[in-house]
């Protein structure tokens, strides 16, 4: 009879744990549902603001539907040609730093993988790892007055392709080094027994097995060189313009056309948020630095 | 090649004789496989590591220098500045700003990184344990995600705009909704600070997610398993398994975002400027104005040393756990 008593006791205690995780269950959804509203609501905000008149973004009630629809402003955002050229700017400044973060850093990387000892350990290739992490103000103020030196001046787009070395190089180096580690050595040595040179068999066989890693690389530099925009908004500004320090300066008289402000952001986030769609694998192993696999 | 003469090459390398490299390439110590001139991994590092130096020690030098003397516009051009000693220093430390500034920073580091990481595990978690069906998965993590994908300067204008006091979209939202009954003063004093830490929140918060979401995914089921055979509840199992199998990515997430919060400086520039009246200001932004807008570049260049030592300490801490963490999980 006891036993009956206790089976039933503990069917009841496993009943009450069940139903209180289903209530805690509950709450956990509403809250990422909360969290789904508070990341989307501004985003959202920001699609329909793009497509409203200028009056209407300054009503006295703000409306969380447009009126009438404008979608008139994606044109009128280019009215201005150096809007336009801010967005080629950007493109170029970004490509430029992103293919030489990438020689630069396949070299590097190729080196730590393969021969970490006489390529300086792997001291030598935390301290470049530590270079992301270097406070930008530290380096704003000299190399400023450094590039102003130079023939080309600070306005410049090579100043920011060399600039944002700083912080996608060691970010290119260190995952390329991860990934070329990837690769079995004992590949490009199968190669060496064929009689193959050495640059041969890094071409013919360790650069096609790490491609995709590469590509990924690619892009994650390029993303952060895209959105780059303390450096940009110190260094450049007349002769060259990127297209995130453009973005603040939509003003007419006192008044902001938050209308043409929000429809430029869009166009300009289309790169990135497409790019992140593709690599979502990589963006993780990328964004913690290969620790942590995607 | 015949099979014999194969045979015989692969036993050469085998015993550490490869004699099949091209010459240049021979290695000096026969004893390891693969052991090149001791020039190529030089020359492959070299170049990397030359530029590294040069935009990163080269200004550090350059900060150093400057920060004891009492370098101003004038006298950087005309190069008549003279040593102050640790002038510029005292300067700094003793200062109200100063102190304000590492309060704010307190604040944010604590609100807005610690913060982010926390909100960032439990929503992963929720994700992963809650959500069956891949599809969904994915499609909330690129909706979750997408904030990060934008650029600090949109970013700032749009929760300027979102945040305007008189007609902005959160206080008609908020007032709708009958959460507050009168507009919120979201740039005042005291309340600058926290909008800042609102939008980084909106901003950041991916990251740990992504991180600590991909760690949860990579966990061997065969664990949870044996813990559901044993009876274990799931407070259990995640007390007991999943927080502590995933210690150390949530600690990765936690120390990246510390080392990007101390940075951080353009969210408050394209924010608020620091205001009102210094109220939102971060040591980084002190720096930055101090060194670009009023060219007090000795002061500008105690603040910018004093921030890289506090960073260098970090930063040191955070690579000597990867290290371990890299070495456990047989990457270094």
């Amino acid at each position: 009879m006891a036993a009956t008593a206790d089976i039933a006791q503990a069917n009841t205690q496993a009943a009450q744990t069940a139903e209180r995780w289903r209530a805690v269950r509950y709450l956990f959804l509403i809250f990422l549902g909360f969290w789904l509203l508070f990341t989307l609501f501004p985003l959202y905000f920001m699609a329909i603001t793009a497509f409203k008149s200028a009056a209407e973004t300054n009503l006295t009630q703000p409306t969380f539907w447009p009126q009438e629809w404008f979608p008139e402003n994606f044109v009128g955002v280019f009215a201005e040609p150096t809007n336009f050229s801010a967005l080629v700017d950007s493109f170029i400044i970004a490509t430029g730093n992103t293919l030489l973060s990438l020689l630069l850093g396949s070299l590097a990387g190729y080196a730590f993988a393969r021969f970490p000892r006489q390529a300086g350990g792997e001291n030598m290739a935390f301290w470049m790892l530590s270079n992301r992490m270097f406070p930008p103000v530290a380096i704003l103020v000299p190399m400023f007055f450094l590039f102003d030196n130079t023939p080309w001046g600070t306005d410049s787009h090579i100043s920011l392709i060399i600039l944002y070395l700083v912080f996608n190089l060691p970010l290119a180096t260190w995952l390329m080094m991860v990934f070329f580690r990837d690769v079995p050595h004992e590949l490009e040595e199968a190669a060496y027994l064929d009689g193959w040179k050495p640059l041969r068999a890094f071409v013919k066989v360790t650069l096609p097995l790490v491609l995709p890693g590469m590509i990924s690389v690619a892009m994650l530099c390029w993303i952060f060189a895209w959105n780059e925009y303390l450096f940009a908004n110190l260094f450049v500004g007349s002769d060259v313009r990127t297209y995130t320090i453009v973005i603040p300066t939509f003003t007419h008289g006192s008044q902001t056309l938050w209308n043409l402000q929000m429809a430029f952001s869009l166009i300009a986030m289309i790169p990135p948020v497409v790019l992140f769609i593709v690599l979502r694998r990589y963006m993780v192993r990328g964004l913690s630095l290969g620790v942590v696999k995607g | 090649m015949t099979p014999e003469r194969k045979e015989a090459v692969v036993s050469e390398i085998v015993r550490g004789t490869p004699s099949t490299y091209p010459a240049w390439f021979s290695a000096r110590k026969r004893s390891k496989p693969l052991i090149v001139s001791r020039r190529v991994p030089i020359l492959l590092v070299g170049l990397p590591v030359l530029v590294l130096l040069a935009i990163v020690i080269y200004p550090t030098i350059w900060m150093f220098y400057h920060s004891l003397r009492d370098t101003n516009i004038n006298h950087l051009f005309s190069g008549e500045h003279a040593s102050v000693g640790l002038e510029n220093y005292r300067t700094v430390l003793s200062s109200e700003r100063f102190h304000d500034s590492l309060w704010h920073l307190a604040l944010y580091l604590f609100f807005g990184a610690c913060l982010q990481v926390l909100l960032g595990t439990l929503l992963a978690l929720i994700i992963y344990e809650y959500l069956k069906s891949n599809l969904a998965r994915a499609l909330i993590l690129i909706l979750l995600v997408l904030p990060m994908m934008l650029p600090p300067s949109i970013v700032g204008t749009l929760w300027r705009f979102l945040l305007t006091p008189s007609n902005g979209a959160i206080n008609q939202a908020l007032l709708d909704l009958g959460i507050i009954s009168s507009h919120i003063e979201w740039f005042n004093a005291g309340v600058s600070l926290w909008s800042i830490i609102i939008a980084d929140v909106w901003n950041w918060t991916a990251l740990p997610l992504l991180i600590v979401y991909s760690g949860r995914v990579s966990l061997p089921p065969a664990v949870y398993e044996a813990a559901r055979v044993d009876g274990a509840g799931q407070w259990k199992v995640l007390r007991r398994i999943t927080l502590p199998m995933l210690k150390e990515v949530i600690a990765i997430a936690f120390i990246l975002r510390f080392t990007d919060a101390f940075k951080f400086v353009d969210l408050v520039y394209v924010m608020t400027s620091g205001g009102p009246a210094q109220s939102s200001e971060l040591p980084t932004y002190i720096a930055f104005q101090r060194g670009i807008r009023e060219f007090a570049i000795g002061e500008a260049a105690a603040y910018a040393i004093i921030i890289f030592a506090i960073s260098a300490i970090i930063v040191t801490l955070f690579l000597k756990y990867m290290k371990r963490v890299m070495k456990a999980q047989g990457l270094a």
